[in-house]
C-alpha cells in the first residue's frame, strides 16, 4: 500500500515536472537570451546543445541600451503609474457596484446586472474605432486619463464581487444600521474587511486585463512620455534584426514584473475565487 | 431565508434607499455607459450608415464577399479546436495541482505564469523563439531529427500555432478557476465514492464534474468570449497571413478600420461577431441558469 503510493507520487511529481518545464521554458529562454548578444543568439542557434540556452559570455549591455536608448524606465514608470491608479479606482468602482447588486433590490437591477456582464464580454479591442474618436472628442488623447479611464469599471470583477457579497449574511449589515451606521459606513467598515481574498483575486484581474491591453494603449500613447512597456515593446521589433536581443531584454523585463507581484499573492487567489460562489 | 431581515430594513428607511443604490452605481454605470455601451452602440449604428444614409448595403456587400466568409470559417474553425482544447487541458492541469502533494503550491504558480506575461510580449517573443534560421523551436526541432518548420511564416502552420501559443498563455488562468472549483467540494465525498467502489474517472464524471458544472461553465463563457475576439498575435507575428490563413474576423475588422479606413465594414463586421459570441454565450449561460435553481 505505501509502495503503491510512493509510486504514484512520484509519477504525478513526473508529469507535474514535465508541464512546468513547458509552462516555464519561454521565459526561461528570453531572460537567458536577455544576457547575451545578438551574435551569440545567432552562432549557437544550430546545433541544438546546452549553448543554445545558457549564455557563453554574459552581458547586461542590452539593459543598458534600452534604457539608455529607448528609455525604457519611461515605459516602466507609465505602466506602474497606470497600474497604480488603475487597479484601486476600478476596485472601488466595482466592488461598490458589487454591494449594491449583492444587497439592494431596485428597479432596473437585472437589466443593469446584464449590461455590466457583457461589457466585461466586450474587449477594447472590439470597439477601439468609436473609443478613440470619443476619447479624442474628449482631448485626452495621449495622457494616462485615456489609458485608465476605459477600463476603470471592470464588469469582471463587479461580478466577483456580487458572487462575494450575497454570501455575507444581512443580518450583519442589519445590525449595524441599527447601531446608527450609515450604507458607506457599513459597506468600508463591515463588508470590506470580510473581502479581502476577493478583492486580492479581483485586484488581479484587473492587472492582468490592463497587463494584457495592447492594441488600444498603441493609439492612444502616442507619445514616448505616455507609453507603457507594452507599447514600448513593439517600438523595438518594429526596426530591423540589431535590436533582437534588446527586445528580449524588455520582454524579460515585463515578464518578471507581474511575477514578483503575483507569487506572493497566489495564496489568496484560489481563496478569493473558491469564496466568490463561482463554484459548483 | 435573508428574505425577512430585507424587509424590516425597507420599511425602516424607505426614503433614502429608493435613490442609494442608483447614487452607488453611478461610478460604474457611467464608465461603462460611457466607455462600452456607446461604443458598441456607435460600432453597430455605423455600420447601417454610407454616405450620411440609413442602409443595409454594407451588409449586403459584405455577405457577398468571399473573404469574409473565408475569414469566418477561420475564425470558427480555430475556435472550434482553440476552445475545447483549452477547457480539457485547463481541467486536467486544475486536477492535477488539486494534489495534495508537497511543493503544490510552487507548480500552481508556476503554471500560472504564463498569464502573468503580456500577450504583446508572448507574441514578439514566440515569434523570435521560432524564427526559420535562429530560433530556439527550430534549433530543438533539428536536433530531434524533425527538420526545420516553418511555424509561423507556413500557411498550413500558422492558425495552428497561434492555437498552441494562445493555449499556452492562457490555460493557467482558467487552471486557477477550475482549481478555486475544486476546492470548494467537500472531500468527504470522494471518500465515499472510493467506500462505493467507485474508480478515478467514474468519480471524475458522476460527481466532480456535475459538483463543479456552475465554475465549468463560468470558465466555458468567458473562455469562449475572450478567444472568438482574440487578434493580437495575428495582429503582431503574422498579419492575417500567411497566404490569409490566420486572417480571423477580428483581423479583418482592424484591416477594415484601419488600413482601408472603411469604418462601416469595420462596424458590420464587428457586429457580425459580437453577435456570434452573444448567441454562443447566452446558450451557455441557459445551460448554466438551468442547474441553478
Amino acid at each position: 500500500m505505501q509502495k503503491h503510493k510512493t509510486l504514484k507520487n512520484i509519477l504525478l511529481y513526473l508529469v507535474l515536472v514535465c508541464i512546468a518545464v513547458v509552462a516555464i521554458f519561454p521565459l526561461f529562454y528570453i531572460v537567458m537570451a536577455s544576457f547575451r548578444t545578438n551574435i551569440e543568439i545567432f552562432d549557437y542557434a544550430l546545433p541544438f546543445t546546452w549553448k543554445t540556452l545558457i549564455p557563453q559570455e554574459w552581458t547586461i549591455s542590452n539593459y543598458i541600451a534600452i534604457f539608455e536608448e529607448f528609455h525604457f524606465g519611461l515605459a516602466i514608470r507609465n505602466t506602474l503609474i497606470v497600474v497604480a491608479v488603475l487597479v484601486p479606482l476600478s476596485l472601488s468602482i466595482s466592488a461598490l457596484g458589487g454591494f449594491v447588486f449583492a444587497f439592494f433590490d431596485f428597479k432596473g437591477k437585472n437589466v443593469l446586472f446584464a449590461l455590466c456582464l457583457i461589457s466585461f464580454m466586450v474587449p477594447v479591442d472590439a470597439i477601439v474605432l468609436p473609443l478613440y474618436n470619443l476619447i479624442s472628442k474628449m482631448g485626452l488623447v495621449n495622457s494616462y486619463a485615456s489609458l485608465i479611464l476605459p477600463s476603470a469599471a471592470s464588469g469582471l470583477a463587479m461580478f466577483l464581487f456580487t458572487q462575494f457579497f450575497k454570501e455575507i449574511p444581512k443580518s450583519l449589515l442589519e445590525a449595524a444600521r441599527i447601531d446608527g451606521a450609515n450604507w458607506l459606513q457599513v459597506f468600508v467598515k463591515i463588508v470590506l474587511p470580510l473581502s479581502v481574498p476577493v478583492t486580492i483575486t479581483a485586484g488581479l484581474m484587473v492587472f492582468v486585463n490592463e497587463w494584457n491591453n495592447f492594441f488600444w494603449p498603441l493609439l492612444v500613447a502616442r507619445t514616448e512620455e505616455f507609453r507603457t512597456i507594452q507599447v514600448a515593446l513593439s517600438y523595438f521589433q518594429d526596426e530591423n534584426a540589431v535590436y533582437f536581443s534588446y527586445i528580449f531584454a524588455g520582454s524579460a523585463i515585463s515578464a518578471i514584473v507581474p511575477v514578483l507581484l503575483f507569487l506572493p499573492l497566489q495564496k489568496y487567489f484560489v481563496q478569493g475565487i473558491t469564496s466568490s460562489g463561482v463554484k459548483g | 431565508m435573508t428574505d425577512q431581515p430585507t424587509k424590516t430594513l425597507r420599511g425602516k428607511f424607505s426614503v433614502p434607499r429608493k435613490l442609494l443604490p442608483y447614487l452607488m452605481l453611478s461610478p460604474a454605470l457611467i464608465i461603462i455607459f460611457i466607455f462600452k455601451i456607446y461604443p458598441i452602440i456607435s460600432v453597430i449604428v455605423t455600420s447601417f450608415i454610407r454616405d450620411g444614409h440609413f442602409t443595409f448595403r454594407t451588409y449586403e456587400i459584405l455577405l457577398g464577399d468571399r473573404t469574409f466568409w473565408m475569414s469566418l470559417w477561420t475564425t470558427l474553425k480555430m475556435n472550434l479546436v482553440m476552445i475545447p482544447l483549452q477547457i480539457v487541458l485547463s481541467l486536467i492541469l486544475a486536477l492535477l495541482v488539486n494534489s495534495t502533494v508537497k511543493g503544490i503550491g510552487i507548480f500552481r504558480s508556476v503554471y500560472y505564469l504564463p498569464v502573468t506575461m503580456a500577450i504583446s510580449v508572448a507574441a514578439i517573443t514566440w515569434e523570435l523563439m521560432a524564427n526559420y534560421n535562429n530560433g530556439v523551436f527550430n534549433s530543438l526541432f533539428s536536433f530531434l531529427g524533425i527538420g526545420r518548420q516553418g511555424l509561423f511564416t507556413d500557411s498550413k502552420q500558422a492558425l495552428w500555432c497561434i492555437v498552441i501559443m494562445a493555449t499556452w498563455k492562457g490555460c493557467g488562468m482558467w487552471m486557477m478557476y477550475l482549481l478555486a472549483g475544486l476546492k470548494g467540494v467537500d472531500t468527504s465525498i470522494y471518500e465515499s465514492a472510493r467506500l462505493d467502489g467507485a474508480g478515478y474517472f467514474r468519480t471524475l464524471f458522476s460527481i466532480t464534474l456535475p459538483l463543479i458544472k456552475r465554475t465549468l461553465l463560468f470558465v466555458i463563457v468567458a473562455n469562449t468570449s475572450a478567444n472568438m475576439l482574440l487578434f493580437a498575435p495575428m495582429q503582431l507575428i503574422t498579419e492575417g497571413g500567411p497566404q490569409n490563413s490566420t486572417n480571423v474576423l477580428m483581423y479583418e475588422v482592424y484591416k477594415s478600420a484601419f488600413q482601408n479606413g472603411n469604418a462601416s465594414r469595420a462596424g458590420a463586421l464587428t457586429a457580425i461577431l459580437l453577435i456570434i459570441v452573444l448567441t454562443v454565450v447566452i446558450l451557455q449561460f441557459r445551460m448554466l441558469n438551468e442547474k441553478e435553481e
